[in-house]
């Protein structure tokens, strides 16, 4: 054991001193949880920004335009009434833009159909949340006019007991991302460059055994990401006001994590030849399972195919353990989840620990 | 004498290349035994099995009694080891690097043990610089005082001095010579011919994986027949000739100096005498006795320089 923590102590020290991996375990996360935490606690941030040309001056069409700004997802602007409205997109190179025709007003006062323009690149994601505003706008003005009520209408309901926000579902997600960065990515580029440099040479002269040697890289890297759990979460407690809750069952879901992780990167590390490719492969891992394994943003949002690409992701069941754990508070399946991640980590530590060679041939 | 080190017909071969072909050695207790030899001639082969870092192809090797391939962890326990290729670690301080080595050996190193030992590598000054930011020789100086952490009673040196500045290799012989006298056994590899003479009881010289000769470095002089030399020094091709011409065999070396090898201590009157009476236009004439390095010369037919051999 005292080799272990000597392992773990000068190692620990390297670690920190190359400021790399402490950034990647520390400042990374919080950069991140700073960034989106800014881009989406805001609701009204995410509103579409819409000119609109209303050649017509009676009332009806500015109620038009007052229930367009009161779904808070228009941010209305107005292209004076004497431009060419083509001119002006072309000019102005608008991707979107409302046009209200001069008869807009007398036609719905005469019961005839009125018609509005909406000009933009129908390739852009805002001509499509635009377009549904209108419909919908367009829909309950037609309701008014009838005179009759609305016969359906749509209510939110959310199905978790409290009312959790985005940044709710992302922060557990940073934190299993960490993880993943800090024990794979950091693994995988140690034991290249241990044995670029001949340190599994020299670690072999010692009384120090492989196995011993692995334990400490996990030891220390489920103490630096469970430190990051309680820098990240308390970031985003103080910032976001996060819903979120550290538990020891996030603990555990944090070690196992990095158990399975740190295996996987000497496993990486055991195959890579050298430092330089060690960061490519390791990317070429680490930055697909980021995005298809649910850190950034639900699974059930991508096709079929990706959703079961997913489910062989270990980085998934991290995550949705994470969020069982620290969010949902569903313990029945943070247990599938912590199962799944313990099977698979030992299995990778049992591979790891073969394949890994201290000894020249 | 007790025997420290002992090898018999070892063997490590990587397809049809025999990195070491037949190697049998032995060293005993308190000498300091050296493998001689250019690069590639199979010495760190050799003694990484010995170190329990390769496994030899066949043959049988033992350290301290035990089987190096069965016991190599009863062995590291007892030896120290500086391998050829050593590094430091970046980000550590010689003085973290010592007390975090000795915890490896199950040993505590203190703050006065480990600068005591950075003394005797003549470190102390930079005990607390990270290793990144080390000289090459530092960073060796580093390494051979993390060797002696565990108090070995053997100690592997695998070309320790290669980088070093001439005070600093010095500085290292002083080091050995010592260690021999407190009766640790030292084993090492160099290239340096000069190194071996000064500081080893017994020599081997490794050539393409085999030990062509081996034994006391004044033995290896004496027994190729090269115990003094005469140097003609500036003599020339006409110098030459005029010796030869009197029938005293000698050699032309780098096209500038006659060289006179005299084998036989009692013939070297006579050949004075003979040479003497010659009229030749020289810059000097000294006598040199043998080295090493005739014998290296003659054994392998080349001269080394750093390790490579000037074909």
């Amino acid at each position: 054991m005292n080799r272990i923590l000597a392992d773990v102590q000068a190692f620990g020290k390297q670690f920190l001193r190359s400021k790399i991996g402490a950034f990647f375990t520390f400042v990374f996360p919080i950069l991140l949880i700073l960034l989106f935490g800014a881009l989406y606690s805001n609701p009204g941030s995410t509103s579409v920004s819409l000119p609109v040309q209303n050649l017509d001056g009676t009332p009806v069409s500015q109620t038009f335009l007052d229930m367009l700004n009161r779904t808070n997802l228009t941010k209305i602007t107005m292209i004076p009434a004497g431009e060419d409205i083509q001119a002006y997109i072309k000019a102005h190179s608008l991707t979107l833009a409302l046009y209200i025709p001069a008869d807009f007003g007398q036609k719905i006062a005469s019961n005839q159909t009125a018609s509005v323009t909406l000009y933009g690149d129908t390739s852009q994601t805002t001509y499509g949340v635009a377009q549904g505003v209108l419909n919908a706008v367009i829909e309950q003005m037609n309701s008014y006019v009838r005179g009759s009520p609305p016969v359906v209408v749509m209510s939110s309901q959310s199905v978790v007991s409290s009312q959790f926000t985005f940044m709710d579902y992302f922060v557990p997600g940073i934190v299993a991302m960490t993880v993943m960065i800090t024990a794979m990515y950091t693994m995988t580029s140690v034991c290249a460059e241990y044995r670029t440099r001949r340190y599994f040479k020299l670690l072999a002269t010692t009384t120090l055994s492989k196995p011993e040697w692995l334990v400490s890289k996990i030891l220390f890297y489920g103490v630096m990401t469970t430190l990051s759990l309680l820098v990240t979460v308390g970031v985003g407690i103080a910032l976001w006001h996060v819903h979120v809750v550290i538990d020891p069952l996030s603990i555990v879901f944090i070690l196992v994590g990095t158990f399975l992780f740190t295996s996987l990167g000497m496993l990486l590390g055991s195959a890579i030849k050298d430092p330089e490719s060690s960061a490519a492969v390791a990317n070429a891992i680490g930055f697909p399972m980021m995005f298809l394994s649910g850190t950034f943003w639900p699974i059930t949002m991508m096709p079929d195919y990706i959703q079961a690409l997913a489910q062989v992701l270990p980085l998934t069941y991290l995550n949705d353990g994470l969020r069982q754990a620290m969010v949902y508070g569903n313990m029945s399946l943070a247990a599938v989840d912590l199962g799944v991640l313990a099977v698979a980590g030992v299995a990778v530590f049992l591979i790891a620990a073969r394949v890994m060679s201290w000894k020249e041939r | 004498m007790d025997t420290v080190i002992d090898t018999q017909n070892l063997v490590k071969q990587y397809g049809d290349l025999f990195a070491v072909d037949g190697f049998t050695f032995d060293v005993g207790k308190g000498t300091v035994a050296s493998l001689l030899g250019p690069n590639g001639a199979g010495k760190t082969t050799t003694v990484e099995i010995l170190e329990g870092l390769r496994r030899p192809t066949s043959g049988r090797a033992s350290v301290l009694g035990f089987d190096v391939m069965r016991d190599y962890v009863k062995i590291r326990r007892r030896v120290g080891i500086l391998p050829q290729d050593f590094e430091p670690f970046d980000r550590l301080t010689p003085m973290e690097a010592l007390a975090y080595w000795g915890r490896l050996f199950n040993r505590r190193v203190t703050r006065e043990d480990a600068k005591a030992l950075l003394d005797s590598v003549s470190l102390s000054e930079r005990g607390k610089v990270q290793g990144i930011r080390l000289s090459g020789g530092e960073k060796r100086k580093v390494g051979i005082a993390m060797s002696l952490v565990g108090e070995p009673e053997l100690l592997f040196l695998d070309e320790p001095t290669t980088g070093l500045d001439p005070k600093a290799r010095r500085d290292l012989w002083r080091l050995i010579r010592g260690m021999r006298e407190a009766g640790r056994t030292v084993f090492l590899t160099t290239h340096y011919l000069e190194e071996a003479e000064q500081l080893a009881d017994d020599v081997g010289i490794m050539h393409h994986g085999k030990l062509i000769v081996r034994g006391r470095p004044e033995d290896l002089v004496a027994r190729s027949g090269l115990v003094t030399t005469i140097v003609l020094a500036g003599a020339g091709e006409a110098g030459l000739r005029e010796v030869a011409r009197r029938g005293i065999r000698a050699e032309l070396h780098d096209g500038r100096d006659v060289l006179v090898r005299v084998a036989d201590p009692a013939e070297m009157r006579s050949v004075l005498a003979k040479l003497s009476s010659i009229e030749l236009d020289l810059k000097d004439m000294y006598t040199r006795r043998g080295t090493l390095e005739d014998v290296f010369l003659k054994l392998v037919g080349a001269k080394m320089d750093e390790g490579v051999l000037q074909e």
